[in-house]
């Protein structure tokens, strides 16, 4: 029964799914609990308190509600930042090991793969831009940002979250679409000097 | 009529009237209000409630017992419910009377 508490909206759930969870606890499950939650998350839903962008109330004594829009799927987002840094990674990686560390036989195998992708069409620009693209999805999640009145007074809250996934894959993808920017800036101002 | 209808449409109104003599965190609530309204608050009912005093100011979480949250009723919670229930009252009476006198 507790699966239901995710039909409330992110921002609702930040704040009382824990409490909400534990009374459920003592509620054996039935229908009627069933469609007390679910008509509870469709009233909270379609509240308008939650759906405006930006502009959460801090509830007087309690803690500050925040949601972005996306705030609610940090792991899908890390996974998704993931998916677009890769081939940057692996690229980058083989590339090392192949021309750098001269690993035994890197070479023969990378050097027709990293030729072909070399020739594809703006693929330098695409590999160094996704590295940072992903740094910024990864990054959504772990910032929030809310309004509201407490104590009469309008205040903004700035909260940062660390989700390790989120975390490490902003990281890897800052120094890895930077090492690589560098990497290219580096190639290019000597192809220039030439 | 439907029993207690009009109540049941108003969980805050139950819910401030059971924190008026003290903090309760949700299950106390709910078997609060069953005693003294015969309402069984559901756990989304209570907490949609709950979710609405709060940000009104009315009501305030306090330190976390345990694994429960109690809420206890602010000075403009009480002022609130004292000027609704000074309304119901009035209501009530003129109501009372007036069956009383037909």
């Amino acid at each position: 029964m507790k699966r239901l508490l995710r039909l409330y909206p992110a921002a609702w759930r930040e704040r009382y799914e824990d409490e909400l969870a534990d009374l459920l606890t003592e509620f054996p499950a039935s229908p009627s609990v069933l469609l007390d939650l679910i008509r509870g998350a469709l009233i909270e839903r379609s509240s308008a308190r939650w759906r405006v962008t930006g502009s959460y109330p801090i509830p007087a004594g309690g803690q500050p509600m925040f949601e972005h829009p996306v705030h609610r799927h940090p792991t899908r987002l890390a996974l998704l930042a993931l998916l677009l840094v890769t081939p940057t990674l692996l690229f980058v990686v083989t590339s090392v090991l192949a021309y750098q560390l001269e690993v035994p036989g890197m070479e023969a195998v990378v050097d027709p793969l990293i030729t072909n992708i070399a020739a594809m069409p703006w693929i330098d620009v695409i590999l160094v831009t996704a590295p940072f693209v992903a740094a910024i999805l990864a990054a959504i999640p772990l910032v929030g940002i809310g309004s509201g009145l407490a104590d009469g007074e309008r205040q903004l809250t700035l909260t940062l979250r660390a989700r390790a996934l989120n975390v490490f894959v902003l990281v890897t993808s800052v120094l890895l679409g930077g090492v690589l920017f560098l990497y290219l800036l580096t190639e290019f101002v000597l192809e220039a000097a030439r | 009529m439907p029993a207690a209808d009009s109540h049941s449409r108003d969980p805050g109104l139950l819910v401030l009237i059971s924190l008026a003599d003290g903090p309760k965190h949700g299950h106390a609530i709910i078997q609060d209000v069953t005693e003294f309204a015969g309402i069984r608050l559901g756990p989304g009912t209570l907490y949609g409630a709950l979710a609405r005093l709060e940000e009104a100011g009315w009501i305030a979480a306090l330190p976390t017992e345990g694994r429960r949250h109690p809420y206890r009723l602010t000075k403009t919670g009480q002022a609130a419910l004292r000027t609704r229930l000074t309304g119901l009252d009035t209501a009530v009476r003129v109501g009372l009377g007036r069956i009383t006198a037909s």
